[in-house]
């Protein structure tokens, strides 16, 4: 994928009946797109995409994509320049640019310094440096984690991808499910005064 | 002398910023260590060194960066009522759980908010949390000024913090008493306080039913 030349649905894979002018222009970005730095492909500053992305290879992005990007058994890394909104699916997810959407990876998401990232993380390791901007959640219950992305790459990953965004379930004033019991059960502090 | 090395702090390169022996603070990460899980909203930045802290325990973590993404300018308005609410809930992470959050790290953010502004942000904030919920606060007591901008607090190894914001121009501090407070923190009430070294009181508020 995202290799000079490839057949057309091999190399972007875009869903979704209301295409927008960025996605019409895919012809003409196609081999642009499929330009390579290093071993990752690399969608470039001057690359705007909206719709879906899949992939089964490392991919840097330095543009702008929205949507959702999927490279389950790949590395992605988001440039400097990159802006992404979007849920994404990886095994690796580095983030030096921006990012507006769900991150879940396999193996480990690295937010760098000056990058911002709003969503949530899912994943087994998760790294945030020092002067990165982060708002979003972080599970970091091991059991929680793999749950979480069983969901996503066992069970979801035949079905739509539009159906999988339902496992990002935005709050709404829900009512919480812990009990009063449970929150004062385990940080009470002992009674008296300080 | 095993044990004195074993105890011995890091050193911290010159200049550093003093570590800040906050009790309450240690005492609520020595009952994180207890187990369990927890659910965990921090209105400050993401550091290394709070999420290594936290990821010792099973928690969820919520990260608001109130300072950096806008929080404090959107609150301090003259909005009130629903529309100030509907802002305060904006401000907060959307959620992937709707577990109850028990545990809150406001930092020293309270000092930026009005008192208006604060009372919307807690009370969105009780309306993910169950009764019985903590939230942590570093209020200016002492000092009549404060940095013009939010520290940005990071626990050591000995769960002692470090404020490692950057340094501004002095602006008033607001020194909010604790009947201020009562009536700023939403439905969370004084559970707790101490006067630190550095002059800030330090609070633990709990949720009420």
């Amino acid at each position: 994928m995202f290799e000079r030349g490839k057949k057309e649905d091999d190399t972007i894979e875009s869903q979704g009946a209301n295409r927008t002018e960025s996605d019409k222009t895919f012809g003409s970005l196609r081999s642009k797109v499929a330009g390579r730095g290093g071993d990752a492909a690399v969608i470039g500053r001057s690359i705007q995409i909206n719709g879906d992305l899949r992939g089964d290879e490392d991919l840097r992005i330095e543009g702008d994509v929205s949507g959702t990007v999927e490279l389950k058994n790949s590395a992605l890394t988001i440039g400097k320049e990159g802006k992404v909104k979007a849920d994404v699916y990886a095994k690796s997810i580095a983030v030096d640019g921006e990012t507006r959407g769900d991150l879940y990876a396999t193996e480990r998401v690295s937010v760098h310094v000056n990058a911002r990232v709003q969503g949530n993380i899912i994943a087994p390791k998760v790294s945030i440096e020092e002067g990165a901007h982060f708002k979003g959640s972080i599970e970091m219950d091991p059991a929680a984690v793999e749950k979480a992305l069983g969901k996503t790459t066992a069970s979801d990953t035949n079905k739509p991808l539009a159906e999988r965004k339902s496992v990002s379930t935005p709050d709404t004033g829900s009512v919480p499910k812990k009990t009063a019991k449970d929150a004062a059960t385990n940080l009470s502090p002992p009674s008296g005064t300080a | 002398m095993t044990a004195s090395l074993r105890r011995a702090r890091p050193l911290l390169p010159p200049g550093s910023p003093a570590a800040l022996h906050a009790p309450l603070f240690q005492n609520l990460m020595a009952r994180l260590n207890a187990g369990g899980r927890h659910v965990v909203l921090d209105l400050g930045a993401a550091s290394t060194a709070m999420l290594a802290r936290l990821g010792r325990s099973r928690c969820y973590v919520e990260i608001a960066d109130l300072a950096h993404f806008g929080g404090i300018d959107q609150l301090n308005t003259t909005e009130t009522g629903p529309a100030l609410a509907d802002k305060a809930e904006s401000l907060l992470p959307k959620r992937l759980s709707d577990e109850a959050i028990d545990l809150v790290f406001c930092w020293d953010l309270p000092n930026y908010l009005t008192l208006n502004a604060l009372s919307a942000l807690m009370h969105a904030i009780g309306r993910r949390a169950g009764p019985g919920a903590l939230a942590h606060a570093l209020v200016f007591y002492a000092e009549r000024d404060m940095n013009e901008r939010p520290g940005r607090f990071v626990p050591t190894a000995d769960d002692e913090l470090i404020d490692h914001g950057a340094p501004g121009a002095a602006i008033a501090a607001p020194r909010y008493s604790p009947e201020d407070l009562g009536n700023g923190m939403g439905h969370f009430e004084i559970d707790r306080a101490r006067l630190l070294s550095n002059g800030m009181q330090e609070f633990l508020f709990r949720l009420g039913s």
